[in-house]
């Protein structure tokens, strides 16, 4: 039977590889961030945004989770390249 | 060993997927989940529903950054609280697991608890296991249709249920259902409720036993938890193999085969779709569903239960168990610790802060009578869960007189209370150009609330 290597997980395994972690991760950053800072303090320049605190919350929760996401799809990326680099070089 | 690892040669992990049935188990250890999944779901739905002292039992206020637990009211400068029950969750995962295997997966994990509550209202509409497999393999018809339909209506309200609990612990409920009944929802707490309906919809009513395969990470280190007395459910194939049906009332030995009567019933039940005959694996996640199959089969047979059972790999060798071992006393003692500091902690913690910020503006200034003055802001926030008046005074250098313009000081619940305050001291008794002051903040009628915060005192140096 061949190996069984990362490139052949099928794509809908590969999605969830990368949108599950991440979202794991977005929760513990989020906590921790948002009981440091105020999401209220943090407006720069006293510009005037008027802001809910779900929506400031919520932003930066999925702001984490995209960060997350991108860490995620990189690792996964450079292990499937590497994957079919190591194939052509014949291991 | 009667208890082997099952055979991992022909990884299963990236299989494409197949359907899977189960066939509802009925028995001892079915009614003590169905007990568990309704506990748990009860204490979900019904949580949001609490109130304590007119406001929500339990409640993430997040514009006004409070943590409200009936009568304790935690801070974001109390995240250390939450950081320790999120250690102590983890280090019981790892106690419970240690000790009673995986029963956090067949019993307790959301997973498990929406998956069963979302296959019981599946039973209920499309029929029992071979009903439901004759229905997804018919051709599309008006009455498939139909059940379809009234199956995916059902979970989906139920899931938008579900997804208004869950932001219900962040928006009081309250206002909440009168946001969503007169169409003033706004626009992130509906975001929510539907993320949390789709998750919910996704998990519970398609994904279920692969969540656990693909996606759970306890699923893949819960080994690194177990030992030889880790209570496990296992087939006995030394009882069992070899297995064949027979008649009724036959006596196995006579026809020389074992106890399994090779009904596959346990194979059915299963709602990771394994075969707990070939030996411990890690899909199993000891939901004891087949215990439960074979033990009705062994009945029907009038053989002795327990041809699968909960049981650990020590005893299934016929060698002595041990409950209380190394690991078990580790994470006991971790545990029991770390509970006692976290309790300790919290009944200890004063329900009272206070910031000094000496004016940066001016060093000190001289007031009319030759004193030395320096100015502070204070910051006063009373975390208890009642107006306090408090009193206030400064200590540190002979003669130092607190000034305010503020004859009382009285600070609502909860509330931050800023005011300004002068120091006043006599630059003969500094020793230093900078002395430390130390402020007293006590609650009047409350004396445990009280609290000493340091300052530094600024004069012109001794001359």
């Amino acid at each position: 039977m061949e190996a069984l290597t990362p490139d052949k997980i099928p794509r809908a395994q590969q999605v969830i590889s990368i949108l599950w972690p991440s979202f794991i991760c977005a929760i513990v950053a989020s906590g921790i961030f948002f009981s440091a800072f105020n999401p209220k303090e943090l407006i720069p320049f006293n510009l005037d945004i008027d802001i809910s605190p779900l929506a400031a919350y919520s932003i930066g929760f999925l702001l984490f989770w995209i960060l997350a996401i991108v860490s995620s799809m990189g690792t996964l990326y450079f292990t499937i390249s590497n994957c079919r680099v190591l194939r052509k070089q014949g291991n | 060993m009667p208890v082997q690892q099952a055979d991992n040669n022909d990884n299963p992990l990236y299989v494409a997927h197949q359907k899977i049935y189960p066939r509802v188990a009925s028995g001892r250890f079915a009614r003590l989940r169905v007990l568990s999944i309704l506990t748990l779901l009860g204490i979900y739905y019904v949580t949001p529903l609490l109130q304590w002292n007119d406001r929500q039992a339990i409640l993430f206020d997040l514009p006004a950054r409070k943590f409200y637990l009936f009568g304790l009211t935690l801070w974001p400068q109390d995240f250390i609280y939450l950081a320790a029950l999120l250690i102590l969750a983890g280090l019981s995962l790892f106690f419970f697991t240690a000790l009673l295997g995986r029963v956090w997966c067949g019993y307790a994990c959301p997973q498990t608890v929406w998956t069963e509550a979302y296959l019981w209202m599946e039973r209920k509409i499309e029929g029992n296991r071979s009903k439901r497999m004759k229905l997804d393999k018919a051709p599309t018809s008006a009455s498939k249709i139909r059940i379809k339909l009234l199956k995916h209506t059902i979970w989906i309200t139920f899931s938008l249920w579900t997804g208004f609990t869950f932001v219900a612990y962040f928006t009081p409920i309250n206002e909440l259902a009168n946001n969503l009944f007169t169409g003033n929802l706004g626009p992130w707490e509906m975001f929510w409720i539907l993320f949390y309906s789709l998750a919910t919809y996704g998990n519970a009513g398609f994904m279920r036993e692969q969540v656990c395969m693909y996606m759970c990470p306890y699923a893949r280190f819960q080994s690194a938890m177990f030992d030889s007395d880790t209570l496990i459910v296992a087939y006995h194939p030394e009882r069992g193999d070899p297995r064949g049906s027979r008649r009724r009332g036959t006596d196995p030995k006579e026809v020389g085969l074992g106890d399994c009567i090779d009904c596959n019933l346990c194979v059915q039940v299963c709602p990771t779709g394994i075969d707990i005959r070939d030996g411990l694996q890690y899909e199993c996640i000891a939901c004891s569903a087949c215990i439960d199959a074979c033990d009705e089969i062994m009945d029907k047979m009038k053989y002795p239960r327990g041809l699968i059972d909960y049981t650990t790999e020590n005893s299934a060798r016929g060698e002595p168990q041990h409950i209380l071992r190394p690991r078990i006393l580790v994470y006991a003692t971790i545990l029991l610790v770390l509970c006692g500091l976290l309790l300790t902690h919290i009944s200890q913690r004063i329900a009272l802060d206070l910031d000094v910020i000496r004016d940066r503006n001016t060093l000190y200034r001289e007031t009319r009578d030759g004193l030395i003055e320096n100015v502070y802001t204070l910051k006063i926030l009373n975390m208890d869960s009642s107006s306090h008046q408090y009193s206030l005074w400064a200590d540190g250098i002979d003669g130092l007189k607190l000034v305010s313009d503020q004859p009382e000081l009285i600070v609502e619940a909860g509330a931050v209370y800023e005011t300004v305050v002068r120091l006043q001291a006599d630059e003969f008794n500094m020793e230093e150009r900078s002395v430390p002051v130390r402020f007293h903040l006590q609650a009047i009628e409350a004396n445990h609330l009280t609290i000493v915060e340091e300052a530094r005192f600024v004069g012109p140096g001794k001359k």
